[in-house]
């Protein structure tokens, strides 16, 4: 997997591109630990993920768990075969998709 | 052909469509339709769509005006791009409109692992189905199916369930493969490695038990120990049931998690990460009836044991292990290494587990047999012993 950082003052944008699986989903939680601090909005840009699995998932709800402390977390550009997850597991009732 | 038969099943009038439905047909469907209705008259109606290709808006209106006169109408079994069709016209907003389960075969591919309700295949690289033997499994299915969802909502770790699929006359429940060995194997590979396993094994379970549930979501353990306990009433003396009662029922109800079936079996290793399986019976409560059945799994299933502590028990590794398991295990979770409290922990887990252990060999009929007497008779015994040196199950 890769990951595309953006930063725009307080705002993070995090370009997805890949699998988001047991294997890259410790990347992703290494990213996200490193760079929140100060960060007020977090966006994932989704347009080049192609999968994830119950492992990434669990990367989301950790950012997101600690975005409601400090500002909000969305999602954007999410793919069919992704959303479906997110709609099979119930995370579309509970992260922001735009 | 005619393109609807009529079925009657539990008082109701099918309408089985197949092919299409469309302009060329849709006044001859109509009035074969009519007929099926008027011969039997005050039936409701449910139209399955399971063999139906395609519905045009002529067909459509057919059923728009069926549901007049029936206006508890519902459409079952439709196929995904039948369904579309309802959707996109807003049909699905007027009428139930069911969608048939995906249809797979499990032909060609590898069986890895057999349980008692059923056979895992693995479907391709990144997902399992589970088939059930069981036809009628369906209700248990969408159960355990929605109480993971729950689960893993909460952020519990644990494979995502997929869908619910039709495999050849019964069904499968599709979910995540997850790469991983049972910490029941690690731990028999790796003996040395114990008192890593269990400090997976507390902290997962940490996870569980500090995660709270809505009340609606998850059966009330105490309610599920109060109904074990109901069942021994005729089998105890009357005040010593009295107590076990009172004491299960002076438990506060608490809307935190519990597996119900934690054993090492169903926790998974991924990656270094520990991950929950089997959660057909999560379940919300006090923590005590969870350790009521880790010290089952442990140790409460043995005993009273006087074989070799070196045999394999049920989990693969030897007793003696196991018994190691439950003792450090309750050490970790509670933080401490004071025997008297270790023991008074241990006593309460075990009135609960014995509990259920005797109810469950009198429903297997244990009393049926001489070995089985003698086993209820120490259940009996011990739980007579506990309820009077117990005075809150509480931890």
């Amino acid at each position: 997997m890769n990951i595309v950082k953006t930063l725009e003052d307080s705002k993070l944008t995090l370009k997805l591109e890949g699998r988001l699986d047991t294997s890259t989903a410790p990347e992703l939680d290494a990213v996200l630990n490193e760079s929140l601090d100060g960060i007020t909005e977090l966006v994932f840009d989704m347009e080049a993920l192609a999968y994830i699995s119950s492992a990434g998932l669990r990367v989301l709800l950790a950012a997101q768990k600690k975005m409601k402390k400090q500002g909000k977390m969305e999602l954007c550009n999410v793919v069919p075969d992704v959303m479906e997850v997110f709609e099979i597991t119930g995370f579309s009732d509970v992260l922001t998709i735009i | 052909m005619e393109n609807i038969t009529a079925k009657i099943k539990d008082g109701m009038l099918y309408l089985m469509a197949n092919g299409r439905i469309d302009s060329a047909n849709s006044a001859q469907t109509e009035a074969l339709i009519t007929k099926l209705v008027d011969e039997n008259k005050g039936l409701g109606i449910i139209i399955d769509a399971d063999e139906l290709q395609y519905i045009s808006s002529a067909g459509l209106r057919v059923v728009l005006r069926l549901r007049k006169s029936h206006p508890e109408l519902k459409i079952i079994n439709a196929a995904a791009e039948v369904y579309e069709i309802f959707e996109m016209t807003g049909f699905t907003e007027m009428i139930p409109v069911e969608k048939a389960y995906r249809k797979l075969s499990v032909e060609g591919c590898e069986a890895i692992g057999q349980g008692a309700n059923g056979m895992v295949y693995r479907l391709d690289p990144d997902t399992i189905i589970k088939v059930y033997l069981n036809p009628d499994s369906l209700p248990d299915i969408h159960r355990e199916r929605e109480l993971a969802r729950r689960a893993f909502v909460l952020g519990v770790p644990t494979a995502i369930p997929y869908d619910v699929v039709k495999v050849g006359t019964g069904y499968g429940s599709v979910f995540e493969l997850l790469n991983a060995t049972s910490l029941a194997k690690l731990i028999k590979a790796n003996p040395e490695k114990l008192d890593e396993a269990v400090a997976m094994y507390v902290e997962l379970l940490q996870t569980i038990h500090g995660t709270t549930v809505n009340p609606e979501d998850m059966p009330d353990m105490k309610a599920i120990v109060l109904n074990w306990a109901d069942f021994l009433k005729d089998y105890l003396p009357a005040d010593k049931w009295q107590k076990l009662h009172d004491l299960i029922d002076a438990v506060p109800v608490e809307h935190r998690m519990l597996h119900g079936d934690y054993h090492t079996k169903n926790v998974m290793l991924q990656g270094g990460e520990a991950l929950l399986i089997d959660m057909d019976t999560l379940a919300q409560g006090n923590p005590v009836f969870e350790f009521a059945s880790v010290f089952n799994a442990c140790k409460g299933f043995y005993l009273p044991y006087t074989g070799d502590m070196n045999a394999e028990c049920f989990m693969g590794y030897t007793v003696q292990t196991s018994f190691d398991i439950w003792d450090k295990t309750i050490r970790l979770y509670f933080g401490t290494d004071d025997e008297a409290r270790l023991a008074e922990i241990e006593d309460k887990a075990k009135l609960v587990g014995f509990t259920r252990l005797m109810r469950r060999l009198i429903r297997r009929q244990g009393l049926e047999t001489a070995e089985g007497r003698a086993q209820i008779e120490y259940y009996k015994n011990e739980i007579e012993t506990l309820v009077e040196k117990i005075d809150s199950l509480i931890f």
